[in-house]
């Protein structure tokens, strides 16, 4: 209490301010001793870390808030077999992350204990989960990317409804020059040099284009069309093989007919803009831990692992509150 | 103000005792277990089935539980002043205010559409359509499809 922490220099010509009871007259240096009162109970990074994550907060509540939002608001909604979406593999990341929570959390208690060494090795650890995570979110990406399941056009080949629009797109995109050699290329195979499903595939895939021909074509037949190219078999009907129904682009993965899955675009849209967010979050928290990681792990540095450690489980957080939304809901 | 680790050395001279470790492991374990109860909807034991609303009160309760796990125990915030409400209430509330404010323009958008938007958009309707192509399909030939 009455030790002073800022000493304000003095300027002689102005001669000495008063009113300090630990103000002593220094002769010819004249200084004035404050007592430096923090604010808040807790050091500067750790407050501007808490101050930064509050920002990251009502970033991350406008996402979830407005997915939420259109989610409940929507006519339709694709089912999580709709577009290739794993609840098994969103719970595995849940639990990886968690588990790098927890390395962490063990990496501070170290550095706090000066064990550097055990401290380098649970935030190695930290590292490494977050790198799973990522790869595993990297596996889930392709799998929708494989199927046509992009964020935007034209990539992605999502229609919302089985109607004369979509039969237009489809005859469009067998009428593309590329496509056509390639069809032709197709018809001439042999049937032997074809495995059992292409055969299947190329037959269905002659009835797809005489339907999208046909100009005397009905509502139904669109989705006959539909169910040819990408099929979305109510859950527990339908043969099933690798876990999902097969359909003509499974066969022949070059020629990316257009699917219909309705509400597919907004689901998409969704998916990608949070599930990407929080990846970048992810990339960044990685990065500030192989920074760490070349720093000595002791007390003198367990400030900064911490704030580090309170950024990491604020990714964790969102992806707590993520997981259900996206793939139970 | 803490258990005590069996390998706990250091003494204590931060915020809260050290030896919290076993602590941070029962939240682990805590979580592991939450985690698997957000799929208890989905178990032949879960008794509503035909009302999903509250599966996904269920499972918002799950995660709220988790993520006050994390934020106190984790984050530490159990252990700090009175700052924490500070910062914490303010959030949670315009959080909330947040999907309140949307709901009229973004959640009822579909309460009342153009005839444009009405060709357009994807309908329940269309669902059924394609999963009776893709039984029709599937009846016709079972081995082939």
């Amino acid at each position: 209490m009455s030790s002073p922490a800022i000493s304000l220099p003095h300027d002689h010509d102005h001669g000495q301010a008063g009113g300090h009871d630990d103000g002593h007259d220094d002769g010819h240096q004249g200084h004035v001793h404050l007592q430096y009162q923090p604010g808040l109970p807790l050091s500067r990074g750790k407050l501007i870390m808490w101050l930064f994550l509050s920002t990251e907060i009502m970033f991350f509540a406008a996402l979830l808030g407005s997915y939420i939002v259109l989610r409940f608001g929507a006519a339709i909604w694709p089912k999580p077999h709709h577009v290739h979406l794993s609840e098994p593999i969103g719970a595995f990341n849940t639990f990886v992350l968690i588990c790098s929570s927890v390395t962490v959390v063990l990496a501070f208690e170290m550095a706090k204990s000066n064990k550097t060494g055990l401290a380098k090795l649970w935030m190695l650890l930290t590292l490494l989960l977050g790198t799973l995570f990522l790869g595993v979110k990297a596996y889930e990406y392709q799998a929708k990317f494989s199927h046509g399941i992009f964020p935007w056009a034209p990539h992605g080949l999502i229609h919302e409804r089985p109607d004369l629009y979509y039969g237009s797109a489809v005859r469009a995109r067998l009428g593309e020059p590329a496509i056509i050699d390639r069809l032709k290329e197709l018809d001439e195979t042999p049937a032997d040099k074809l495995g059992p499903e292409q055969q299947a595939a190329r037959s269905a895939l002659q009835q797809v284009r005489t339907m999208v021909a046909d100009p005397n074509q009905q509502a139904f037949d669109m989705a006959v069309v539909a169910d040819q190219i990408a099929p979305l078999p109510a859950e527990g009907t339908g043969s099933h093989s690798a876990g999902h129904a097969h359909g003509i682009n499974d066969a022949f993965p070059w020629l990316r007919l257009p699917i219909v899955i309705p509400g597919g675009n907004m689901w998409a849209s969704t998916y990608f803009l949070l599930t990407g967010f929080h990846a970048i979050h992810v990339i960044v928290g990685l990065i500030v831990f192989a920074v760490l990681l070349s720093y000595p792990l002791g007390r003198a540095n367990a400030g900064m692992i911490e704030s580090a450690g309170l950024y990491w489980h604020f990714v964790d957080l969102v992806w707590i509150f993520m997981f259900p939304l996206l793939y139970l809901f | 103000m803490s258990d005590h680790a069996a390998h706990d050395d250091a003494p204590a001279h931060d915020d809260h005792a050290h030896g919290g470790i076993g602590k941070y492991i029962a939240v682990f374990v805590a979580l592991c277990f939450l985690t698997t109860m957000s799929f208890l909807t989905y178990s032949p034991a879960w008794p509503w089935r035909d009302q999903p609303q509250v599966g996904w009160a269920f499972m918002m309760a799950v995660s709220c539980t988790k993520a006050m796990l994390v934020v106190l125990f984790f984050m530490h915030v159990w252990w700090e002043a009175n700052w924490k409400y500070v910062l914490t209430i303010p959030a949670a509330m315009m959080a909330l205010f947040m999907v309140i404010m949307l709901a009229p323009d973004i959640g009822m958008r579909n309460r009342m559409v153009s005839q444009e938007r009405a060709i357009h958009m994807a309908r329940p309707s269309d669902l059924l359509m394609l999963e009776r192509a893709s039984a029709d399909a599937a009846h016709a030939a079972p081995a082939a499809h």
